[in-house]
């Protein structure tokens, strides 16, 4: 047995390799669709931008968003070292936060329909790409209470916490993606 | 790639968060200095939060180094 352990570890070790470029190249599918919707901003509108968005709006929720990867890579790392509470507490935390920014999303959706609706040129735009990246966090979301409930049943140890990593990056690619639509919409000029 | 102990892992997060609102709100606030012309700004600005994130957060690195 003590013979094969080696062997074993380099698999495990190998197979990790594989997820995590399988993931990579994933989001990389997905940077592109976001680069698209970010070029086709600049495409039909320009530089314009309505003076009516909220700004202050913007910036908060972009800050609860980073505020989020924070909690994540928190939760990443409690749970890589088996720190079970710490990785619930800090998983919570990124669950609260990601919902905050959905809940800030909505406030700006409801003032830009009467601002800019989605029939007019910025308002498609608006509408198309905080739809798309809401839909993101959302989905996030979802893996994010998965991966919690199953790191309450212990699913997740020391050194095998894949589930967690994987999804933690992902959400840390929503992050991304905001880091490039906030500025976008709200303050290019 | 030796993961980082706990604490050093988490202060690390701590200054790479406090990076990120800081950039954040120099974006903000250079939409309100500059009333247009601030696109290559945004850029630069974009790309450095894009690199903090992805290399600290999402520990790109582990793409090209060896697991030991």
């Amino acid at each position: 047995m003590a013979v094969h352990a080696p062997a074993e570890a380099r698999r495990h070790v190998s197979r990790l390799a594989i997820n995590r470029l399988g993931l990579w190249l994933f989001l990389l599918s997905e940077g592109f669709l976001f680069a698209a919707i970010i070029s086709s901003r600049y495409y039909l509108q320009g530089l314009n931008r309505p003076e009516t968005l909220n700004q202050v709006l913007g910036l908060g929720i972009t800050i609860v968003l980073i505020a989020s990867s924070l909690s994540a890579y928190r939760a990443e790392t409690s749970a890589a070292h088996g720190d079970q509470k710490g990785f619930s507490r800090n998983t919570l935390a990124t669950i609260i936060f990601g919902a905050l920014f959905l809940v800030g999303v909505s406030i700006e959706w409801r003032e830009a329909f009467h601002q800019f609706p989605p029939y007019t040129g910025f308002g498609t735009i608006f509408f198309t790409m905080t739809g798309i990246h809401a839909f993101h966090v959302l989905t996030g979301l979802l893996a994010l209470g998965v991966v919690f409930f199953l790191g309450r049943d212990g699913r997740f140890t020391k050194g095998a916490s894949w589930g967690v990593e994987g999804t933690v990056k992902y959400w840390h690619f929503v992050d991304v993606a905001w880091v490039f639509i906030y500025p976008t919409l709200y303050l290019v000029n | 790639m030796r993961r980082a102990s706990p604490r050093v892992a988490l202060r690390r997060g701590l200054w790479v968060f406090i990076a990120l609102v800081v950039l954040a709100v120099v974006e903000y606030l250079l939409t309100l200095v500059m009333k247009s012309g601030n696109l290559p700004w945004m850029v630069i600005m974009n790309i450095i939060d894009a690199g903090l994130i992805a290399y600290f957060f999402m520990h790109i690195a582990q793409l090209w180094r060896r697991e030991e």
